[in-house]
């Protein structure tokens, strides 16, 4: 009978190996063992010796198995002494788990209120979810606008842009049920919860994309929640905010762009804001999601192509070959890639049409007439508006100048 | 020779005569239900030994239907940008999958045991309360299948196993779902409080003379502590449902934020039961190995007052630690920091059972049958839970890994490597008790190897995908996020859905051992202790008749049937047989007892049970509906409360056969 040992020790060999490569996986945009700021190395510091501890615990336990189950099978010897215990031994094996707990304890106490600080906040950023994407809500308000030059608020989605080594507080929060905002690179994840706003610090110490995904359930569409943090340069995030804060630009008149911004009004205004958009008259368009939305918001499209996901991060405004450029770019060239923003011949063509053909079938959502009786006819996610192929060209090149 | 006896009507009145009263004719509702080997003995039967058997049937059932929502799970999950299943019914899958396989198998397999074992460990006749407990069974049954109705009525509940408001409420999950699974496990809930007074007051107030709770079989033990957990989270769930439930039926906002709510209400009220719930799953697993381990090692239970005690003592700290479920929650850093090492302490009672049941081993004369082999599977597999749990317990940590599939891979180890191992070493190790016969042992160990190498490769590779960041209750994951090299989680998604067909491949050998078992003619019978146990359960036929022991023994010890097998040589201090099994239950018979009271079937468990399910189809389509549900509750209550404890024999049906004493009979000799 020596199959149980050996298959033991493959046991224990290979827990304690996944202990110890789990940290070694390349290019894994969500290991969360590859901290790249401050707050995850935080945790990563605290984690690392504790599964290392758990480990070797672990190695001892089935060592320990393995040789009982070799040196007492039964071989034919006597029937042995019936004992009931002894308590020497009992007590030390109690005492020993106990002071490696305490060891294990106390690191943990002090990261916890570490990782709860707010005292050396350096910008305030708001971040809600809704089913299914994120909106971020840079607030035009004390060291934001002193230093960062917020001088008005900016309003995005899906990509959370904050400047390099800067210790950045989000104020996470929810408008319908319960989200999670997670960034496994930066930090640990945080639920937002409607009527509750929770505290969530982030820093990031090299310029790049960081990804992440809705971790708590959120109904239909959970897996098609995502998101990224960009971390840019100091410079490179000064560029980025003058970007968002600058004026609407109406395409030229004749163009395919042209007509798609008056099929914009018509079509998509109602719920997503353009910053500046005006309609023929000059009336400046405000849109009103909350009327035709339950969770009351969708997301502001003023500068779409600066972004380069859409749909809750879900998809790529980058083809394949321009996104690697971007996402593999180096910290020293990333923030230029970024911000360069989607081009013509950059964009993903195919995920977007699909979306603005038939955006439910996409990514599933509520938006069947027949059966919006509890949300008062309010959809949950985008309907498929029945566009023209024409109509989504005018559209697509109108997005383009978005940016 | 021994007489059982049902309650006669002979009514003692003043003066001496007697008064002869035909309830049946009083009340013109049903006669008795007399014995039969019909169908119908399983529909009125109150025998502890038969509702565990059904328990036990019914829970597989449901067992393979969990199993086979988790196949779909992994085949959904196999490749990126799955397929197989709609977002939609994904969702529903993996709400059903943990809902039934907590609530509808691993809960009820226990109570299957409990009610089988119990009464025979403690050296009782029956439970207290024979009725309740027939009852108690058919709520859960009925409860079960009503949920699982929800699945051809227009789609099951969707918003996973915890359920979490706001996003249960008719907003945001508009189909009837939702309500289906709340009335569900209220209903299947009164069969656990029930189950538990029923459990608590059989153990505190029926063992055999001698047996002090100290004496008590380790198995009753931690299933004591179970029915102490059940009695106090049992009532935590049924608020919350009972809030869900008024919310969603009656437009009440107990978690409705816009009208001043906190959803933090449900998580807290849903994790004070949750997390006990875990140990409820759990310990009784506990239990069964810590019969087993002893047995096959020929030691005693090493510490026993040590292992008992820290059974107690999880079942005490577990109820302080729910909230290490809601690190990621937003509550305050001290808050976190009080969950966190309450969580660390309870890491210290569980690790002290590894070490016992290790300690237990040591220096034994250790035989791998396959109840052994899960039984040491359990050991090693609830290790690595056990270990990744203590890595949860470090809050900052965790906020990286909950509601990844690195939990998912914590929970599988905990309760499939743990819980489920342990079911299925207690399925082989007293399946000759239950069936007379011995499960094959060559079968099973191919079952228990398929189980071991499925279950490490469903849920090893679960801890690096949960490290890679893959969140979990995603229906489809995309190549994008999978990383590159050999921990890219496409590979290892790969590897867990084929592990995942291993495992029920598995399972399947089971089923084939069970039906080769019975179906075989060259399967002999068992001999009466075929594993040479140690507890009281063994000390009398198999299966028990339906009054456990002709005679109730006198319990002086711990391993009460070993000291009566076993004597140690006051010379040479060797451990001797003196006595066969045989020997010893002949002894025990030839001193039966006089007169053996056994509490009569009865039609009204399962009537009363029925009515529930309708009334909770008449909440969610038809009030007329809950009306008639209602009328018949409360008629069959009060049929059930008018049912006399005593009947005369002609006013059972059928007729009790021969001259009047078909149920007052002469026990014929125990082979």
């Amino acid at each position: 009978m020596k199959n149980p040992r050996r298959r033991f020790l493959s046991l224990a060999g290979a827990a304690a190996g996944l202990v110890a490569v789990a940290g070694c996986a390349k290019d894994a945009p969500q290991d969360t063992w590859q901290p790249a700021g401050p707050n995850a190395e935080m945790i990563d510091n605290l984690q690392r010796p504790v599964f290392l501890v758990a480990g070797i615990v672990g190695v001892i336990v089935f060592a320990a198995v393995a040789w009982v189950v070799f040196r007492y099978r039964d071989r034919g010897q006597a029937i042995p002494e019936q004992t009931h215990g002894k308590p020497a031994v009992e007590i030390t094996l109690t005492v020993i788990p106990v002071l490696i707990l305490i060891g294990v304890a106390i690191p943990t106490a002090s990261t916890i209120f570490d990782l709860a600080k707010t005292d050396d906040t350096q910008m305030v950023i708001n971040v809600t979810g809704q089913q299914w994407w994120w909106e971020y809500d840079y607030p035009a308000i004390g060291d934001n606008a002193a230093k960062y030059g917020l001088s008005q608020p900016i309003v995005t989605s899906g990509q959370l842009v904050i400047p390099e080594n800067t210790k950045v507080l989000l104020r996470v929060t929810s408008r319908d049920v319960i989200h999670s905002y997670w960034i496994p690179k930066l930090n640990g994840k945080k639920d937002g919860v409607p009527g509750r706003v929770h505290l969530l610090r982030l820093e990031g110490s090299k310029p790049g994309i960081y990804a992440g995904q809705c971790t708590e359930f959120c109904g239909l569409s959970h897996s098609y929640m995502r998101m990224e943090t960009i971390v840019l340069k100091r410079a490179d995030f000064d560029a980025w905010v003058a970007n968002q804060l600058a004026p609407y630009e109406a395409p030229a008149e004749g163009t395919l762009a042209k007509e798609g911004e008056a099929l914009y009004i018509q079509q998509c205004s109602r719920c997503h804001q353009v910053n500046g958009l005006a309609d023929a008259e000059g009336n400046l368009i405000v849109s009103a999601p909350e009327q035709y939305v339950v969770s009351g918001a969708a997301p502001n499209l003023t500068n779409l192509m600066t972004r380069n996901t859409f749909a809750g991060a879900s998809w790529d405004l980058l083809t394949q070959e321009c996104r690697d450029v971007v996402w593999k770019a180096s910290a020293d060239e990333f923030g230029a890639k970024y911000l360069a923003g989607v081009s013509a011949d950059c964009l993903n063509q195919k995920d977007l049409r699909e979306w603005l053909r038939n955006a439910p079938e996409k990514k599933p959502m509520y938006v069947d007439p027949t059966k919006l009786q509890e949300t008062g006819g309010k959809y949950r996610g985008m309907p498929a508006l029945g566009l023209t192929e024409d109509q989504i060209d005018a559209l697509v090149a109108y997005l383009l100048e978005r940016k | 020779m021994a007489i059982i006896e049902r309650p006669s009507t002979e009514i003692a009145v003043a003066g001496g005569a007697t008064v002869g009263v035909k309830p049946s004719e009083a009340l013109g509702v049903f006669k008795r239900p007399g014995a039969s080997n019909s169908w119908r003995d399983w529909i009125v039967t109150v025998d502890h030994k038969k509702l565990g058997i059904m328990y036990g049937v019914a829970a597989f059932v449901f067992f393979i239907i969990g199993g086979i929502e988790a196949l779909l799970i992994r085949l959904q999950l196999m490749g990126p940008d799955g397929k197989v299943l709609s977002a939609d019914q994904y969702n529903q899958m993996f709400t059903m999958h943990a809902t039934t396989m907590v609530f509808l198998f691993v809960m009820p397999m226990v109570s299957a045991f409990a009610n089988y074992f119990i009464p025979l460990q403690i050296g009782a006749r029956d439970v207290a309360f024979p009725r309740i407990n027939a009852f108690g069974f058919w709520c859960w049954l009925f409860g079960g299948i009503f949920l699982n109705t929800s699945w051809f009525l227009g789609g099951a509940a969707d918003g996973g196993w915890f359920m979490y408001a706001p996003n249960s409420s008719t907003l945001f999950s508009p189909s009837h779902g939702i309500d289906f699974w709340v009335l569900g496990l209220q209903i299947t809930g009164i069969a656990s409080l029930t189950g538990a007074i029923n459990l608590i007051v059989t153990v505190l107030n029926m063992r055999a003379p001698g047996m002090k709770l100290m004496r008590m079989p380790i198995f009753t033990w931690m299933a004591l502590v179970v029915q102490f957990l059940l009695l106090f989270a049992m009532p935590v769930i049924t608020v919350a449902l009972f809030l869900l439930s008024f919310q969603r039926e009656f437009d009440a906002t107990f978690f409705d934020v816009a009208a001043g709510a906190d959803p933090l209400l449900w998580q807290h009220l849903f994790w004070i039961f949750g997390h006990p719930e875990v140990y409820i799953l759990i310990l009784p697993s506990f239990g069964i190995v810590s019969e087993v381990i002893p047995v096959f090692s020929k030691k005693p239970l090493f510490g026993y007052p040590i292992v008992a005690m820290s059974g107690a003592a999880i079942g005490f700290v577990g109820w302080g630690v729910w909230a290490h479920h809601m690190f990621a929650s937003g509550l305050g850093p001290v808050s976190v920091a009080v969950f966190s090492m309450a969580t660390m302490a309870i890491a210290v009672p569980t690790g002290v059972k590894i070490v016992n049941w290790i300690m237990t081993m040591w220096g034994g004369k250790l035989q791998f049958t396959t109840a052994m082999l899960f039984a040491i599977g359990l050991v090693v597999q609830f290790t690595i839970g056990g270990l990744s749990g203590v890595t949860h317990s470090v809050a900052p940590s965790d906020t990286q890994q909950t509601d990844t599939y690195y939990i998912v891979a914590h929970f599988h180890y905990v309760l499939f490597g743990g819980a489920i191992f342990g079911l299925f070493a207690g399925f082989y190790y007293w399946w000759p008790k239950m069936f007379r016969k011995q499960l094959n042992e060559g079968l099973g160990k191919v079952n228990f190897w398929l189980m071991v190498v499925g279950m490490n490769m469903t849920f090893g590779p679960m801890h690096i995908l949960g490290l890679q960041g893959q969140p979990r209750r995603m229906g489809v994951w995309t190549e994008a996020r999978a990383g590159e090299g050999f921990f890219n989680i496409g590979f290892w998604n790969m590897i867990a859905s084929i592990g995942s067909f291993i495992l029920a491949v598995g399972v399947l050998m089971f089923i084939i051992n069970i039906v080769y078992t019975h179906k075989s003619k060259r399967v002999p019978i068992a001999p009466l202790d075929p594993w040479d146990a140690r507890s009281l359960e063994w000390m009398t036929s198999s299966p028990p008749a339906e009054h456990n022991f002709d005679a109730i023994p006198t319990v002086n010890h711990l391993d009460e049937f070993f000291h009566r097998k076993y004597a140690e040589d006051p010379n040479s201090h060797e451990i001797k047989q003196v006595a066969s099994a045989e020997e010893v239950l002949a002894d025990l018979n030839s001193r039966p007892d006089e007169h053996i009271h056994m509490p009569s079937r009865s039609y009204w468990p399962i009537l009363v049970a029925l009515a529930l399910p309708i009334i909770c189809y008449g909440l969610i389509y038809n009030r007329l509906l809950m009306a008639v549900g209602a009328a018949f509750l409360l008629l069959t209550m009060f049929g059930w409360a008018m049912e006399p404890s005593t009947a005369s024999d002609d006013d059972f049906d059928p007729p009790a056969p021969g001259e009047g004493g078909g149920h007052t009979k002469e026990l014929a000799p125990l082979g």
